[in-house]
């Protein structure tokens, strides 16, 4: 039986919503950003042809790349603390305890990942507070934390980190979950100690799990905007300015749409660079 | 002997995490609970006096918090009832019918999960403002009808399910519609549960998109509603602030001990993080 013209109508039926707001949602606007980064607007008056010039400012503007390093520094530092001590983490509460203290862990560092990043960028701007904030007290310390040039960004990556571990610790533990009992004893019946067990039998059987969640801890990480608005206005001078940060005050503050449009197209270059690595390096270590 | 020693000494490290962990949380919930000239006292007052609820009193005086709620509630089932709904269609007809350009326009709309909101919300803002929609609530859920990851993750889903049932109905001459709505979208409950609370929370604690498109107090969504009641203090009491994030935190930090299984089934299995 050769298949009917009308046969085909309620396949394109069903994905005709989703495909259309597909269009004017993702794709125009795709196409769109492309063609403002060719202008030079401010919403208002005509946009003006500029050829490539928003690009080359790109390159020669000190506070774009300043963002660009700062967003880097912030997204590597954010994938090694999550995966590393959210690997910890897995592994110490995935052994025998009992079920009040694990229910309690468990649910302890899940859920500061379940409040709104507005919420968390508030309550951590009083924790941090110079003088009447817990961290100083309990650490002794006289430091002003958010307005310090060297301490802001690392301090956002602690309360970036606080936020979000929660994600990559139910992650890493419902992969470490999947690592079959019989290969450790296997292993065990070998004579491999408890490191050379991880090492041979967890570490490769979890791969996939620890590769799905470094991409993306990378990209969530890589498009950080919430604490550096809330929190200190990308400063001080430009210290913790990222990206779409900066991509923010041009398009929304000074009405540079052109500009915008180009600094939201780095953004997006880096996530499809890093995204196609990640895939590619992962064929040398990931075990699917 | 020394193996059970080191276990209790590590369930004591990561209990010990886990307090440090929820202790900003609990300082919140206190300080909240305080009188405003206890409240900033140091050392902290882990242990509450007397609590007094006055501060909640005052959120309403500051900012119109029962209509914030209001907005996030509604942008978020709206969100998620539209995005679940335009993903299990798609995700039916590229898992079960056949047609011309299936699988390419399936490959378009899978490459489009590299594309970061971040570069699409200059030309949407544009687009908004030329509809005259900056500054609605229509700005914030119209663009998040379409979800591409739940098209992709509800396709995988409905691939796991046997194609015995609905070529079944088939038979009986069921239409596509009946045999979506009542043979697969039942069965492929757990993985709508994970998506729908998935879509929900991204929706209700998404801060970006509001703080672009919402500028009334009257139009914010609570995320936004509480960074602008920061701006609004001036010398205003910082308690109250503390008493608003309380009321948008709490209900969450409930529901999540009420429904604690499926939030964990909805990270681990649509992987996703807001």
């Amino acid at each position: 039986m050769k298949p009917q013209r009308r046969d085909w109508l309620p396949g394109y039926l069903f994905i005709s919503p989703a495909v259309l707001l597909f269009l004017v949602f993702v794709a125009a606007p795709l196409v769109a950003a492309f063609g403002l980064s060719l202008f030079h607007w401010d919403l208002l008056s005509t946009p003006e042809f500029a050829g490539l010039d928003n690009f080359r400012q790109l390159v020669t503007d000190g506070a774009t790349i300043r963002a660009v390093i700062n967003t880097f520094v912030f997204a590597i530092s954010s994938v090694i603390t999550h995966i590393g001590i959210g690997m910890l983490l897995a592994l110490g509460v995935h052994r025998t305890m009992t079920r009040g203290t694990k229910y309690f862990v468990r649910t302890a560092f899940f859920f500061p990942f379940l409040v709104s990043w507005a919420a968390v960028a508030l309550v951590w701007k009083y924790v941090l507070d110079p003088t009447f904030g817990l961290a100083n007290y309990y650490l002794s310390a006289t430091t002003n934390w958010l307005a310090s040039p060297t301490w802001a960004l690392p301090t956002l990556i602690v309360v970036d980190w606080w936020h979000t571990i929660g994600y990559t610790f139910i992650i890493l533990l419902a992969g470490l979950q999947t690592v079959p009992a019989q290969l450790h004893e296997a292993a065990r019946v070998d004579g491999a100690n408890a490191w050379w067990r991880f090492w041979s039998v967890t570490l490769p059987v979890m791969s996939p799990t620890i590769f799905f969640a470094t991409v993306i801890t990378f990209i969530g990480a890589f498009q950080i905007f919430d604490p550096m608005v809330i929190m200190t206005q990308g400063g001080p001078d430009g210290a913790t300015r990222s990206i779409v940060q900066y991509t923010y005050e041009k398009g929304f503050q000074s009405f540079e749409i052109g500009y915008a449009a180009a600094l939201s197209l780095v953004l997006f270059v880096v996530i499809m660079i890093v995204t196609g690595l990640q895939f590619r390096l992962s064929r040398r270590w990931v075990h699917l | 002997m020394g193996a059970p020693v080191r276990g209790r000494l590590l369930d004591l490290v990561l209990v010990l995490g886990g307090l440090l962990m929820i202790a900003p949380l609990v300082w919140l919930i206190i300080t909240a609970l305080a009188e405003p000239i206890n409240a900033f006292q140091l050392p902290p007052q882990w242990i509450p006096r007397p609590p007094t609820l006055q501060n909640f009193q005052q959120v309403p005086e500051l900012i119109p918090f029962a209509q914030m709620a209001w907005n996030s509630l509604q942008i978020a089932v709206i969100t998620t009832a539209g995005a679940l709904l335009t993903s299990a269609l798609a995700a039916y007809a590229f898992s079960r019918l056949r047609f011309p350009g299936r699988d390419q326009i399936f490959s378009v709309l899978l490459a489009a999960l590299v594309v970061p909101v971040q570069l699409t919300v200059v030309p949407i803002f544009i687009m908004m403002r030329w509809l005259h929609l900056v500054d609605t609530t229509v700005a914030i859920w119209l663009p998040a009808l379409v979800n591409v990851f739940g098209i992709f993750f509800l396709r995988q889903y409905i691939a796991s399910i046997p194609r015995e049932l609905d070529e079944a109905a088939i038979m009986d001459g069921a239409s596509h519609f009946w045999i979506l709505f009542r043979v697969i979208l039942p069965l492929a409950r757990p993985g709508l549960t994970a998506l729908g609370i998935f879509v929900f929370e991204a929706s209700w604690n998404n801060f970006f998109w509001p703080y672009i498109f919402l500028s009334s107090p009257e139009k914010m969504t609570l995320p936004v509603g509480l960074v602008s009641l920061q701006g609004a203090m001036g010398g205003g009491p910082a308690v109250v602030l503390f008493a608003a994030i309380t009321l948008v935190v709490l209900p969450i930090l409930v529901l999540f001990l009420i429904f604690q299984r499926s939030f964990i089934a909805s990270i681990a299995t649509t992987g996703l993080r807001a």
